[in-house]
């Protein structure tokens, strides 16, 4: 009991990596599918202007601006994607760089508040609050029950639009839907991340799931899996040898991404060679 | 325009597609200038024309996918999209399919069963026993653990049809079917088309450059090029004369690469 109290920031951070790890990576096997790696990252990077703009405005914990500030500009890329003839990624170039320049001039107008800023660039496990926690716990269940109740909606949409359209998706409203999720998804793992590193627990996991996956069932268990032990084992790693907890996770995540890589490449040479030993044969 | 060679359908039987006075530009550029067509149940329809003619902007109105600047459609006799669209099976031109999305046959095929609410829970031999009594035989069954961005584009044109038959639709819409399939997959392709066609006695609209197929397989033909500048049988609309209101040039389906018997007037020409 007195180790749980001595070490209560370790079980909170814990519990978050448990609650964010496995929705981040889950999320991530239809980001990768639909190429909105980009947007993840500006997202994340928007989140930024708004924690500057919550301590600027007198918040202690800026988490609900933070997330009011992503959706808004989440809302602005559909917007300006469906209103003017510029290409998504330029949209996305323009605001990632005017959310962080509006963010950074901010900052510079702080005063006492730039260290607890700083922490959301590069994720802090200390900083992890009850309140944040219990966000990410309700947070993480509830989309995670959204993204298996439409996962059939959401599976036809990543594979093809119009598809989705004859077969009688609302493919505006999920769009909608599934961009409304990662927004938030991202701005809450920012605490323990940081909005540098985001979006790489959103893209590795799924991507070293893809090399030793035969089916897109098997890729969502084993992102769901690699995210598990990314969060848990950078967390364990950052608590032991007191280091920042979001290049950590990442780090994890980039080394079982090299194995599954291993194990691809040795599968696909036994593959050959069983190959071959039939046409001898 | 009305070229004055059209024959126009029989009135009277009921209509799979109606489309009247269809108008929509892109910017300044117009698209579809007034296109009106209507297609008989049971007919295997093909709507030909040269790039940017307006074939696959037409099929994209018809199915909600695009809204046209003014005009109507109707498919099926009914107006309304959202009720319609169960009925009708869509073939889409390609499937940009990211490699890293691991899906394989069955799992797409199950998104279309009636009876999976949701793919993840079901397991394989159940998703399979309910393809057997829907999935029709065209050489889909041997590939279903294979993800889909591995296949090849005659593989991935057969797994996209036996997904829009898997619906049991009463109209087929697919759109430039063949591209990206080679020669000899193309003209299977056509043959297994037609072969549908016949079984199932719906009603297909295609969406082609591949004169030689339409011959072969369409009971009627469309040449579009912003308007429906010739409608027919395939004889008639094959006339050189009409294909060049249609294309804008003077084209010849009359180009032999080998002598058919089969066919009236041999042709096997391409544009």
């Amino acid at each position: 009991m007195e180790w749980f109290s001595d070490n209560i920031y370790l079980v909170r951070a814990m519990a978050a990596a448990l609650c964010l790890a496995p929705l981040c990576s889950l999320l991530g096997v239809f980001v990768t599918a639909r190429r909105m790696s980009f947007f993840s990252d500006t997202v994340a990077h928007s989140a930024l202007a708004g924690v500057a703009l919550g301590f600027w405005l007198g918040f202690s914990e800026p988490t609900i601006p933070m997330i009011l500030f992503s959706l808004g500009v989440a809302v602005a890329i559909l917007w300006l994607k469906e209103t003017t003839a510029l290409l998504t990624d330029t949209i996305m170039a323009l605001l990632l760089s005017g959310s962080v320049a509006f963010g950074l001039l901010i900052r510079s107008q702080l005063k006492g508040f730039r260290a607890q800023f700083d922490a959301y660039l590069f994720g802090d496990i200390q900083a992890v609050s009850d309140e944040e926690l219990i966000a990410a716990a309700v947070l993480s269940v509830g989309i995670g029950l959204c993204v298996f109740w439409k996962l059939n909606s959401l599976t036809l949409l990543s594979a093809q639009e119009d598809l989705a359209h004859v077969a009688g998706v609302n493919v505006q409203w999920l769009n909608y839907f599934f961009v409304g999720v990662l927004t938030v998804a991202v701005s809450v793992s920012i605490r323990l991340l940081g909005v540098m590193l985001v979006t790489a627990l959103i893209i590795i996991p799924a991507a070293a799931a893809r090399n030793v996956a035969c089916s897109l069932r098997q890729q969502i268990l084993f992102a769901l899996a690699v995210g598990l032990i990314s969060g848990v084992g950078g967390v364990s790693l950052t608590d032991r040898y007191d280091i920042p907890a979001g290049p950590t996770i990442v780090l994890t995540a980039i080394g079982v991404f090299a194995v599954t890589l291993v194990v691809a490449r040795l599968r696909s040479r036994a593959g050959h060679a069983s190959g071959r030993e039939g046409r001898a044969s | 325009m009305d070229c004055p060679l059209c024959k126009h359908q029989p009135s009277g039987l009921p209509l799979a597609v109606e489309v009247n006075d269809l108008w929509l530009s892109f910017g300044q550029v117009p698209v579809l200038r007034g296109v009106s067509l209507k297609i008989p149940v049971g007919q295997l329809v093909a709507l030909i024309g040269p790039n940017g003619s307006g074939k696959t902007t037409l099929l994209r109105c018809m199915l909600g996918l695009q809204q046209p600047d003014r005009g109507t459609s109707r498919l099926l006799g009914n107006g309304r999209l959202d009720q319609v669209l169960p009925r009708v099976g869509y073939v889409p031109q390609k499937l940009s399919l990211e490699r890293s999305f691991m899906i394989t046959v069955r799992e797409f095929l199950a998104l279309r069963l009636r009876q999976t609410r949701n793919w993840f829970w079901k397991s394989r031999t159940s998703v399979d026993s309910e393809l057997v009594g829907h999935l029709p035989d065209i050489g889909v069954r041997g590939i279903l653990d294979r993800p889909l961005s591995g296949l090849s584009g005659g593989q991935l044109q057969r797994v996209l049809i036996a997904f829009s038959l898997l619906g049991d639709p009463e109209l087929l819409l697919l759109d430039e079917p063949t591209a990206g399939v080679d020669t000899p997959g193309e003209k299977s392709f056509y043959e297994l088309i037609a072969q549908i066609h016949r079984e199932r006695k719906l009603t297909v609209v295609l969406v082609s450059h591949d004169l030689s197929m339409v011959f072969r397989h369409a009971s009627w033909v469309y040449a579009l090029n912003g308007v429906v500048c010739c409608e027919g049988t395939p004889e008639h609309v094959m006339n050189a004369e009409s294909l060049k209101q249609a294309y804008g040039i003077h084209v010849s389906p009359y180009h032999h690469h080998h002598h058919d018997p089969s066919v009236p007037g041999h042709s096997h020409g391409m544009v």
